[in-house]
C-alpha cells in the first residue's frame, strides 16, 4: 500500500505539473487584466490540434515549438480585436465574451479537425516506459515535468528579472500608477495575454501526447485550473503552482482508495480552502518579491 | 485616465462564479432551429454530436442520413417523403430529454431515435413511452432499456451489455486466464457491463478488482499503477469514447502491454483510428464490421457509404442506418404510423440482408425489442503497411446474438402494452 500511495503521489505531481503549466497562464491573464479567460480551454485544444498539423511537416520537435506561438499569435490578435474593449468593466463582461470564444473554437476544432480523436504520435524514445518497479514513470511524463518545470522556471526568472516582468508584476498591483509612468499599458496587457495563451498552447502540445487528441479536451482540462487558482490563492502565481500540484497529488492519492471520488476530490479540496482560508494558500500576500 | 484598478475579491468573487459557470458550460449549448416541411414522415434523432462521445455519434447520423437518402429515392415511409431532425443532447440528459421533448411535441416527429450515451437514453424512453411514440435506440447499451425497464414502444439495435459481455468474456478467460482488473465507466453503461462480465468471470471460479472512474477522466496512471500491482492475467478495459482512447495510450506507454492483456467489450472503429498504432491491440467485440468478404451486399454499402462520408462505415454507421430502416420498415408492416401497431409488426420483424450486412437472420426479439445480430469477437492488430488505413480488427469467432443473450425472459423485460 505505501508503494502505491507513493507511486500516486508522484504521478500526481506529474499531472499536477501539467495542471500548473494551464493554471499559470489563466493567472497571468486574470491578473494584469482582470479578464477571466473561460476560452483558456480552447486556446489548449488548438495549441493540440496546431502541432498535430504541424508536426507531418516539421515533426514532433518543431510543432513543440511552433504551435505555442502561432497559439499566442491568434490569443494576441482576438485580445486586440474584442477583448480590449472591455477593460475596466466587470469581469463577468469578458467571461461572457470568453464563454462564447470557447464554443466556437471547440466548434471550429470540430468542423475544421472532425469530431473523430487523432492520433498524436510521440518521438520513440519519449514513448517507453522507464520504470514500472521504481516510480511507475514514462519517458513522455518526465519531458512533460521537465518542459513545465523548465517554462515555469523561466517565466518566474523573466517576471523577476526583467523590466518587462517587472512591469507585468507592478502592473497587476498598481497599472494606473504603471500607466502613468509613461509605460504603454495597452501593449503590456496583449504581452501579458499572448504569454498566458503561450502557456495554454503548449500545454494543448503536451496534452496531445498524452490524451486523446479531440474537440472537447481543453474543456475538460479548465476546470482543474480554476480550482488550482482558488487554491492557491488569486492574485499569486507561486500559489497557483502549489494550488496546481497539491489538486494533482489528491486525485492521484484519492484514486487509491475511492475511484470514483477522484475527480470530485479537486471540488471538495477548494471548498475547504474557501471555508478555512477563503483567500486561498497564499493569497494576495504571496506574490514574488 | 481610464481607470485601471479594480478589486482583487471581486475579482475572486467573479473568478468563484465564473468556475461554476465552467461546470455548466456542457449544458449551454444553442438550439438550432430551421423550417420544416409540412406533410412528410419525421423522425428526430438527439446523440451527444458534442461532448465526449461525438465521434460515434456523428458517425450515427451520417448513418440515419444515408439510410434516408436510400429512402427518399425509394419513396420515402407511406409514399411520404422522410426528415431527419437531429439535435445535440450534449452528452447530458437533462439536455437529451429537453430535446426530445421538443422534437416530440413542438416538432411532431413520428419517430425518435436516440442516444449514444445510455443514461440519455434511458431518460429518453421515459418521455417516448409517456408521449406514446416509437422509440428506437441505435447504440445505448445498457442492459434495462431492453431488460426489467423495457417498454412497448422502446426498440434497441445495438447489444446488450450482456450479449458483448457474454460473447466476448469466455474467449478472455481461455485465452488468458481469469484474473482481471477493470478500468470501468462509473455511469450505467460501466455498471451494466461490468456485472455481465463479473457474472461470467465468478461462475468460472475467478477473481477481480477495478475502479469506478469518472466519465472525462484524463489521466488513467494511479488506476494502471493499481491494476500492476494486482497483477491481472487481462486488463478489462470497458471505458468508452475518448475515456478508452486515454486509457489504451496510457496503458501502452507505461509498458503494461507488456505483462498482462488487454481486452473488453467494444473497441470501436471511431476509438481505434485515434489511437497510435502500438494501443491497437487485445481482444473484443465488434458489433458490425465492415470487412465481411463473403457477406453480400457488404462490400458494395462500405463503398457506398465510404463515398458519401468519406470514411470507412463503422457499427455504428450501421446503428445509424439500421435505425432509420427500421423505422421505415415498421410502418410498411403496420401500413400506418400509429406507434403501438408500428411496435407490433416490429416484434419479430426481420431485417432483409442489404440492410443486416451480415451473415445468418438478424431480427427484433419479441420478448425483449432487441435486435439479435451476430457478435465479431476477435483481435485487434496496427493496419498493414500499405494496406487499408482501417484494416485494424480481424474477426475469429461470430457469436449469435440471441446465444449471447440468453433467453428473453432471462433479462426481466416484460412488455405491458396501453390499453
Amino acid at each position: 500500500m505505501s508503494t502505491l500511495i507513493l507511486f500516486n503521489v508522484t504521478n500526481g505531481l506529474i499531472i499536477g505539473a501539467f495542471y500548473v503549466l494551464m493554471a499559470l497562464g489563466l493567472s497571468l491573464i486574470l491578473n494584469l487584466s482582470g479578464v477571466i479567460n473561460f476560452a483558456h480551454g480552447g486556446f489548449l485544444t488548438l495549441g493540440g490540434y496546431v502541432a498535430f498539423t504541424l508536426s507531418a511537416y516539421i515533426g514532433f520537435w518543431g510543432a513543440l515549438i511552433v504551435a505555442p506561438f502561432i497559439v499566442a499569435i491568434l490569443g494576441v490578435v482576438l485580445e486586440r480585436t474584442m477583448i480590449r474593449w472591455l477593460y475596466g468593466r466587470d469581469p463577468l463582461y469578458s467571461l461572457l465574451l470568453t464563454f462564447g470564444l470557447a464554443f466556437m473554437i471547440e466548434d471550429g476544432s470540430r468542423w475544421y479537425w472532425g469530431p473523430q480523436g487523432l492520433p498524436v504520435t510521440i518521438p520513440p524514445i519519449l514513448s517507453q516506459p522507464l520504470s514500472s518497479s521504481f516510480f511507475f514513470i514514462t519517458g513522455y511524463r518526465l519531458f512533460m515535468v521537465a518542459v513545465a518545470a523548465g517554462v515555469i522556471l523561466g517565466l518566474f526568472c523573466f517576471l523577476r528579472y526583467t523590466r518587462l516582468g517587472l512591469r507585468i508584476r507592478a502592473g497587476t498591483l498598481d497599472l494606473d500608477t504603471v500607466s502613468s509612468l509613461g509605460v504603454n499599458v495597452r501593449l503590456l496587457r496583449s504581452f501579458n495575454f499572448g504569454l498566458g495563451i503561450f502557456l495554454a498552447g503548449l500545454s494543448g502540445v503536451l496534452a496531445g501526447g498524452q490524451l486523446g487528441l479531440i474537440p472537447t479536451m481543453g474543456s475538460t482540462l479548465l476546470m482543474p485550473s480554476f480550482i488550482a487558482i482558488i487554491v492557491g490563492g488569486v492574485g499569486s502565481l507561486p500559489g497557483t503552482l502549489v494550488g496546481g500540484l497539491l489538486i494533482g497529488v489528491a486525485a492521484g492519492v484519492t484514486t487509491v482508495f475511492w475511484p470514483s471520488a477522484s475527480e470530485a476530490v479537486m471540488y471538495v479540496l477548494m471548498g475547504v480552502v474557501l471555508l478555512v482560508r477563503p483567500r486561498g494558500l497564499f493569497g494576495e500576500e504571496g506574490m514574488m518579491s | 485616465m481610464t481607470n485601471f484598478t479594480f478589486s482583487r475579491s471581486m475579482r475572486r468573487r467573479s473568478l468563484l462564479k465564473a468556475s461554476a459557470a465552467a461546470a455548466l458550460l456542457p449544458l449551454a449549448r444553442p438550439f438550432v432551429i430551421s423550417a420544416r416541411a409540412a406533410d412528410t414522415v419525421k423522425i428526430g434523432m438527439v446523440n451527444p454530436i458534442t461532448g465526449v462521445y461525438s465521434a460515434p455519434a456523428t458517425s450515427e447520423v451520417e448513418g440515419a442520413k444515408f439510410a434516408l437518402a436510400e429512402l427518399n429515392k425509394n419513396g420515402g415511409i407511406l409514399g411520404r417523403q422522410v426528415e431527419l431532425l437531429v439535435e445535440d443532447s450534449a452528452n447530458d440528459v437533462g439536455t437529451g430529454v429537453q430535446k426530445a421533448r421538443k422534437l416530440i411535441d413542438r416538432d411532431q416527429v413520428n419517430f425518435i431515435l436516440a442516444d449514444v450515451n445510455s443514461a440519455i437514453a434511458y431518460a429518453i424512453a421515459g418521455v417516448t413511452n409517456e408521449k406514446k411514440i416509437l422509440h428506437i435506440v441505435p447504440g445505448g447499451h445498457t442492459d434495462p432499456i431492453t431488460g426489467k425497464d423495457c417498454k412497448w414502444n422502446v426498440f434497441r439495435v445495438c447489444n446488450t451489455t450482456a450479449m458483448d459481455s457474454n460473447a466476448v468474456a469466455s474467449t478472455l478467460i481461455e485465452k488468458f486466464g481469469k484474473k482481471w482488473y477493470f478500468l470501468t465507466p462509473d455511469y450505467a453503461y460501466g455498471h451494466t457491463l461490468q456485472e455481465g462480465f463479473v457474472k461470467n468471470l465468478t461462475a468460472a471460479g475467478g477473481e477481480y478488482q477495478g475502479d469506478l472512474l469518472p466519465v472525462g477522466t484524463a489521466d488513467f496512471s494511479a488506476s494502471l499503477i493499481k491494476a500492476q500491482q494486482y497483477g491481472p492475467s487481462v486488463l478489462l478495459n470497458i471505458m468508452g469514447g475518448a475515456d478508452q482512447v486515454n486509457s489504451l495510450k496510457q496503458f501502452v506507454q507505461f509498458g503494461m502491454d507488456k505483462k498482462m492483456a488487454v481486452g473488453g467489450a467494444l473497441y470501436e472503429l471511431e476509438n481505434m483510428r485515434a489511437v497510435p498504432k502500438e494501443a491497437l491491440t487485445g481482444w473484443w467485440t465488434m458489433e458490425w464490421w465492415w470487412d465481411q468478404p463473403n457477406v453480400p451486399h457488404v462490400k458494395e454499402w462500405v463503398a457506398a457509404l465510404k463515398a458519401a462520408t468519406g470514411k470507412t462505415p463503422s457499427a455504428r454507421h450501421w446503428f445509424g442506418f439500421v435505425g432509420v430502416h427500421s423505422c421505415a420498415l415498421a410502418a410498411a408492416g403496420a401500413k400506418e404510423l400509429d406507434a403501438a401497431k408500428m411496435a407490433h409488426a416490429m416484434e419479430g420483424m426481420k431485417l432483409p440482408p442489404e440492410i443486416a450486412l451480415q451473415p445468418g437472420d438478424v431480427a427484433f426479439r419479441a420478448g425483449d425489442h432487441e435486435l439479435m445480430p451476430s457478435i465479431f469477437v476477435g483481435e485487434a492488430h496496427a493496419a498493414p503497411a500499405g494496406g487499408e488505413s482501417d484494416d485494424m480488427f480481424k474477426t475469429q469467432t461470430l457469436v449469435p446474438g440471441d446465444k449471447a443473450a440468453g433467453p428473453a425472459e432471462a433479462t426481466g423485460c416484460k412488455v405491458e402494452w396501453p390499453a
